[in-house]
């Protein structure tokens, strides 16, 4: 008992009742609990650990592998049964059927337990399955329990006569001591990563594991990340990356362990490069900030990450992402012109793109409505659709030399549809296909920088 | 009582446990109240096994009121006055299990024990089927037939809208034929169930309605909802004192003066007694051998009940049951907690505590995890929801997508220089997150604004809209009770719609 609790910290109270209610292996187990709380709060694993230690039989169901009601019953029965054997089973029924005869070769009255991970997917299937396995025990002769596992909160679970409501625990994100806890207990794993990768002498070693630079180095980081992140999975990554930055200029003997405010000042702008990378998963090598010691870093490292690197490097701006499409000088204006059809409106087409539009006198009143919809500007509405011609009409206002609509120039629109920069249909047909820009504002203008157009210029929201 | 720690009163409480355990769990016969509806429910089946003669009925109550508990105790009763195996065959069904008529149909095969006698037979129609069923009991060696009782539960659930109720209409035709005796008892929580009937189905139906509504007992007369739970409280909680009856004859050390109140109790006993004991059936369906409860002291017992009774009085427990029937009438609801409390029960505590139970009641009547699930949200993420929230009030409660909580958001932080700025994309993950979690949801008529050509009316996730799912009393309540909360976020929440 003591050990699941030293090793899953500050859970104790989740814990704790998940033990009440399992209880005894002699007693009857509840019909079902609910257990919810935010991603990455611990409560897939809490419930594994105290299956494990009750050592019930117990079926783990994730309801996004068993995404059809056959394969989920025919995962309870294969996980319940001993022997393997192929159980085929179609219907609510029969699984009851199936249990039923478990239950009657079973001489004692044997706690089981079914858990549903990612129960919100149970959502998408019919409605009888959850208020069935919300009521099991009623159904068959079993010490049957179910548990939905989810990061949703019950009241998100329609049910349109309403069901037997399940008792339900709930898992509160951790705290930032808390946080600080946990990631502080893999500080073994976080320092062998280090000194796995790089050549280290023997004292400098000994200085890295010190618990407290890890923890110098934790605070730090959780004053940083705490604020846009609490996904402890999410933070546990960053941790990693970051931490082994921390320690370069240790290793490369610039700044000592205990120099705290030379270490924070070295980290300090590091993190806040690396928080704009949260959740996205990139791996930057080359941040400018880093120094050449990370260069034995790099070598360590397997070669086939760098084909995924330099995908990487490419998303990771907008800029170098639309250069790596390297259109063609008039398939640029095309989807400029695609740009401007989707985010203006038709009937400022005269005024924005014509020589002489005729004045327009700004009335107060335009002015002030223009004002209060603010919020409404065409770019933050998405781009609507428009006809092939007005994307010509618009493609040879821009264009300021004059070249003849051939073939050529409307395979142009094809290819942008199939890079998926514009959706529309592929075929091109003069009077009837419509399309849309999808592309956002970032990537336009990067395009257009290179040849050398200002988008803005002619966007009737910035006017 | 009090040397707690050694091993015998370890092995006492455990017992107490699983047989308070049982008792709320389990105990699916004992049925309170209700006189004249269980009569009732008990004159229509006793009449159609005794007599041969066919009914039907409907059982309509809310949710957790004890519709199935009503027939089981009835079944109960009359598996003890009559000779149920011989003389009757009940087919129950459950409409969330028995979705079609074809597995309905299996289903009753097989409970009527026929599946030799169909074997690979092929019938025409449903009606067929079910005749050729009956006929089969019919060719018993003395041509009598035996009665049939069906209990349909959630019985709304066969009433299938847009297919046609073959099953009802066929079994409520029975009981107008005079083909076999038989009973139909529908049991449903749908009081308008009547109007999902077709026609030809309601027209054969007896219009036997037994309605269950808690909180009113035999007489009619209204009884307050707290003393029902109070009573519920005793009768789950309380033990039997004769399960250590035994133990009372071994140990005649007691002194002469507790005698005396050990027998008049004993007076007492017989009628209480059983009220508190579970059934040996409910027991044996549970695999349980009632012998080893016999180890139970009688004074632990004794002790316990006494303990059981002095918490009832106990001010502050009045308080938390009324909270809780204030709330709610769910019997089953109520048992949940119960069994929350008694398993809360251990050799260190071996007393139920009232502060737990206060505790477990909020958490079962108003839960508030939506706050919860607010308030476990990073700081970036509620700005967004905050954003969102002020978006709505200005547009009276138009859907927003991303660019605009953005706009709303970058306006907030370009305001405020201490926050952090966060690149678009994470902003995006935290949105993302946000739906993940179902704060917001997305609108579904989106296209009707655009162009509904199918290609062009994929929206991308950037201008998909979205409104909120979360009420902002909710949020309201979320950002008071936020730790740490940055004091310019709850300014912003408080002051502004800009």
């Amino acid at each position: 008992m003591e050990e699941i609790y030293n090793k899953l910290l500050c859970r104790e109270d989740q814990l704790k009742n998940l033990l009440d209610f399992l209880g005894d292996s002699d007693e009857p187990l509840p019909a079902s609990l609910f257990v919810s709380g935010s991603m990455a709060t611990g409560k897939t694993l809490c419930l594994t650990t105290v299956l494990q230690y009750l050592n019930y039989k117990h079926v783990f169901i994730d309801c996004i592998e068993c995404y059809s009601p056959k394969i989920m019953y025919e995962a309870i029965l294969t996980g319940l049964s001993d022997d393997q054997v192929d159980v085929k089973c179609d219907s609510l029924w029969e699984l009851i059927n199936n249990l039923n005869k478990l239950g009657n070769n079973q001489n004692s009255y044997e706690p089981i337990v079914l858990v549903f991970d990612r129960a919100e997917r149970l959502r998408n299937m019919d409605q009888n399955i959850m208020s069935t396995f919300l009521r099991l025990r009623e159904f068959c002769n079993l010490n049957v329990c179910t548990i939905f596992v989810t990061h949703l909160i019950y009241d998100n679970f329609y049910f349109k006569v309403g069901a037997r409501e399940p008792i339900k625990l709930y898992f509160p994100n951790y705290n930032k001591e808390e946080l600080f806890k946990i990631i502080f207990l893999h500080q073994k794993s976080f320092v062998r990563h280090l000194t796995n990768n790089h050549n280290i002498d023997c004292d400098i070693k000994e200085e890295l594991e010190r618990p407290e630079l890890f923890a110098n180095f934790l605070n730090a980081f959780l004053s940083v990340f705490y604020r846009p992140c609490r996904d402890l999975i999410e933070l546990q990554h960053m941790a990693r990356v970051n931490f082994v930055k921390y320690c370069e200029p240790i290793i490369k003997n610039e700044i000592k362990s205990n120099d705290l405010s030379k270490l924070w000042r070295h980290i300090a702008p590091i993190l806040k490069t690396s928080l704009e990378l949260l959740y996205l998963r990139i791996n930057n090598t080359k941040v400018p900030t880093q120094s050449p010691g990370k260069e034995n870093g790099d070598t360590m490292q397997p070669q086939c990450y760098n084909f995924e690197n330099t995908l990487k490097e490419e998303l990771l701006s907008t800029k170098t992402f639309a250069q790596s499409f390297e259109l063609p000088y008039y398939a640029k204006f095309l989807l400029i012109a695609a740009y401007l059809a989707s985010y203006n409106p038709p009937k400022e087409d005269k005024r924005l793109f014509m020589k002489n539009h005729g004045k327009q006198r700004k009335k107060l009143q335009q002015v002030k409505a223009k004002a209060k919809i603010n919020e409404k500007l065409n770019t933050q509405l998405g781009p609507k659709v428009f006809t092939l011609d007005r994307l010509l009409a618009i493609f040879y206002a821009i264009l300021e030399e004059r070249i003849g609509l051939t073939s050529n120039l409307l395979a142009q629109i094809a290819t942008l549809v199939e890079l998926k920069l514009i959706a529309g249909s592929k075929e091109i047909d003069l009077d009837s296909s419509k399309y849309k820009c999808i592309i956002g504002y970032d990537f336009i203008s990067a395009v257009a920088q290179t040849v050398g157009f200002n988008v803005r210029k002619y966007l009737y929201d910035f006017i | 009582m009090h040397e707690l720690l050694d091993s015998n009163s370890l092995t006492q409480i455990k017992l107490l446990r699983k047989y308070l355990k049982l008792k709320i769990l389990e105990d699916d016969i004992r049925f309170r109240h209700h006189k004249s509806e269980r009569d009732h429910v008990y004159n229509l089946i006793s009449r159609s096994i005794l007599h041969g003669e066919s009914h039907s009925a409907l059982v309509i109550g809310p949710r957790g009121c004890g519709k199935t508990t009503l027939i089981n105790s009835v079944l109960h009763q009359i598996a003890n006055e009559a000779d149920l195996v011989n003389d009757a065959i009940i087919v129950k069904l459950n409409g969330l299990i028995h979705q079609d008529d074809k597995i309905a149909l299996k289903s009753i095969t097989a409970q009527m024990q026929l599946e030799n006698a169909v074997g690979d037979r092929v019938f025409g129609t449903f009606a067929e089927n079910l005749s050729f069923l009956l006929s089969c009991l019919m060719s018993g060696v003395d041509r009598k037939c035996k009665s049939m009782v069906f209990i349909l539960e959630e019985f709304d659930m066969f009433c299938h809208s847009g297919r046609t109720q073959t099953l009802l209409y066929n079994l409520f035709d029975i009981t107008h034929s005079k083909q076999a005796p038989m009973c139909v008892l529908g049991i449903t929580n749908r009081i308008d169930v009547m109007e999902m009937l077709e026609k030809r189905v309601k027209s054969r139906f007896s219009h036997r309605h037994i309605f269950l509504f808690p909180n009113e007992n035999q007489t009619g007369v209204e009884k307050s909802p707290l003393e029902t739970c109070k009573e519920i409280f005793i009768q789950s909680l309380c033990m039997p004192l004769s399960l250590a009856k035994k133990n009372v004859m071994d140990t005649p050390k007691r002194r002469k003066g507790r005698r005396s109140v050990v027998s008049l109790e004993k007076m007492d006993i017989d009628t209480e007694d059983t009220q508190y004991a579970i059934s040996e059936e409910v027991l044996t369906r549970c695999k349980v051998d009632s012998k080893q409860f016999q180890c139970l002291e009688y004074g632990f017992i004794e002790s316990w009940n006494a303990h059981i009774q002095s918490i009832v009085e106990d001010q502050k427990l009045i308080d938390c049951l009324e909270k809780f029937s204030y709330y709610t009438v769910n019997e089953q609801l109520f048992k949940d907690v119960l069994f929350q409390i008694v398993s809360k029960l251990s050799p260190s505590k071996p007393y139920i505590e009232v502060n737990d139970i206060s505790s477990i009641i909020d958490n079962t009547v108003s839960p508030e995890h939506r706050v919860k699930l607010l308030q476990s949200l990073s700081i970036l993420e509620l700005s967004l929801v905050i954003a969102m929230m002020h978006g709505m009030q200005i547009f009276d409660g138009q859907p927003m997508n991303f660019e605009m909580v953005l706009h709303r958001y970058t306006k907030f932080s370009n305001t405020n220089s201490s926050t952090q700025t966060v690149p678009r994309p994470v902003i995006l993950k935290a949105f993302e997150h946000l739906q993940e979690l179902e704060i917001i949801m997305p609108v579904r008529s989106t296209d009707s604004i655009y162009n509904t050509e199918t290609t062009t009316s994929r929206v991308q996730k950037e201008y998909k809209l979205y409104t909120l799912a979360v009420p902002i009393e909710d949020i309201k309540e979320a950002v008071k009770g936020f730790k740490v909360l940055p004091t310019e976020i709850n300014h912003w929440f408080n002051n502004s719609v800009l």
